[in-house]
């Protein structure tokens, strides 16, 4: 082709980009090959239109274009064979265009003899829909993975294996476990939203686990072995002389479990907690503790 | 052919190919082996690269399919009437 593209097109030079892919709009709909499959001289024309929207729709190329950098010729997209030009054998053709033909029907068997009821009649061939479902799963289950099961409206029961360490909003892909397919096609898919219910005392970053567990007043200053809760049951854990509220210790592996192996860590914030009842004996003994150290000296009061 | 083949024919990516098969916008043939593929598919997935460089949507293309579809299966229809029509025609004296 060598024609001007922008005479093909049937636009004037200034044209905007917006005014180009209109243009080309407006003629491919009415040129695709596809579109006009007893029409041969459409696919001529087509070519020359989609080879000048090659050029013009690119503003990089238009703009070498109008510097008479490249010109029009060489500009064609390479194309396979059109859809069209396989309707004779196309797997896809539908013969539902003339089953309102119920007279005609005798006609055409008398016509085809024994070839009446034509192969490709009806076989419409479809994948099933999907199915969306949401699963709320308590926190520990989530963490910790397993077996499951959703309760379908018409009473059918569908297991849902989760992963270890699922997030909340995750979605679970289940091949085939949606709607069947239509004439022989494959079923569709159901896709589970997972939602994961907040715990009482754990919260989840990431893979980690972050907890707060209170101690003692002679634990915090003496240190001692305690027992703490993680998803996966409670640990002993070693509270070292002197910790205060607010000290972070790390329990390696204890948080949750990764997709790709290893678990991340639960972190324990430490909380000094005084007994409920005030206790007559603390009380004596705190009075005779005679401390130096003010905490708020970094306030400045 | 398989399906690394057919996307680089068809120039698709792999994603655009799960879509349009989600859609059901393509149906290789399940039992050929080889991920089913044939020239026919790919000439429908530039169809339905044309179409979307038409600026059709999601909801149009099925329709166009299905409509393309009932034409071809149309005009098949009538090239068999006629090409029957004319040999009987030529078969009387």
């Amino acid at each position: 082709m060598a024609a001007d593209p922008y005479t093909v097109l049937g636009v004037k030079k200034g044209a905007s980009q917006d005014d180009i892919q209109k243009a080309y709009r407006r003629l491919a709909k009415k040129l695709h090959p596809d579109l006009n499959p007893g029409n041969k001289k459409a696919e001529e024309q087509f070519k020359d239109v989609s080879a000048a929207y090659d050029l013009l729709g690119d503003t990089e190329k238009r703009a070498r274009f109008d510097r008479g950098e490249i010109d029009a010729s060489g500009a064609e997209r390479p194309r396979h064979r059109y859809y069209r030009d396989f309707s004779e054998a196309n797997p896809y053709t539908s013969d539902a265009g003339f089953e309102d033909f119920a007279d005609a029907e005798d006609i055409l068997s008398q016509i085809f003899g024994g070839r009446a009821g034509r192969a490709g009649r009806g076989n419409l061939r479809m994948r099933g829909s999907d199915v969306h479902y949401r699963l709320s799963l308590d926190f520990i289950d989530a963490v910790n993975g397993g077996k499951q099961h959703i309760t379908l409206p018409d009473g059918s029961v569908l297991d849902v294996d989760i992963p270890p360490g699922i997030r909340d909003g995750q979605i679970l892909r289940l091949r085939g476990k949606g709607q069947p397919g239509i004439g022989g096609g494959s079923p569709g898919d159901a896709l589970v939203e997972i939602e994961v219910r907040p715990h009482r005392i754990f919260t989840r970053k990431g893979d980690d686990i972050h907890v707060e567990v209170p101690i003692s007043l002679s634990e915090a200053v003496l240190g001692g072995k305690i027992k703490v809760p993680t998803p996966s049951g409670p640990v002993t854990m070693t509270v070292p002389k002197w910790s205060n509220t607010g000290t972070v210790l790390r329990l390696k592996g204890k948080g949750v479990p990764r997709a790709g192996g290893g678990h991340g860590d639960e972190f324990v914030a430490l909380k000094i907690m005084l007994p409920e009842k005030p206790d007559p004996e603390l009380e004596k003994f705190v009075a005779q503790w005679r401390g130096a150290y003010s905490p708020r000296q970094a306030m400045e009061v | 052919m398989h399906t690394h083949e057919f996307v680089l024919q068809a120039r698709i990516d792999v994603e655009t190919l799960d879509h349009w098969l989600r859609a059901g916008w393509l149906m290789p043939r399940e039992n050929a082996g080889d991920g089913g593929f044939s020239q026919v598919d790919v000439a429908r997935a530039q169809l339905i690269g044309d179409l979307q460089d038409l600026g059709i949507n999601d909801e149009g293309i099925p329709v166009i399919l299905d409509l393309v579809d009932q034409v071809h299966g149309l005009r098949n229809m009538l090239r068999e009437v006629l090409t029957t029509i004319n040999t009987e025609q030529r078969a009387r004296p």
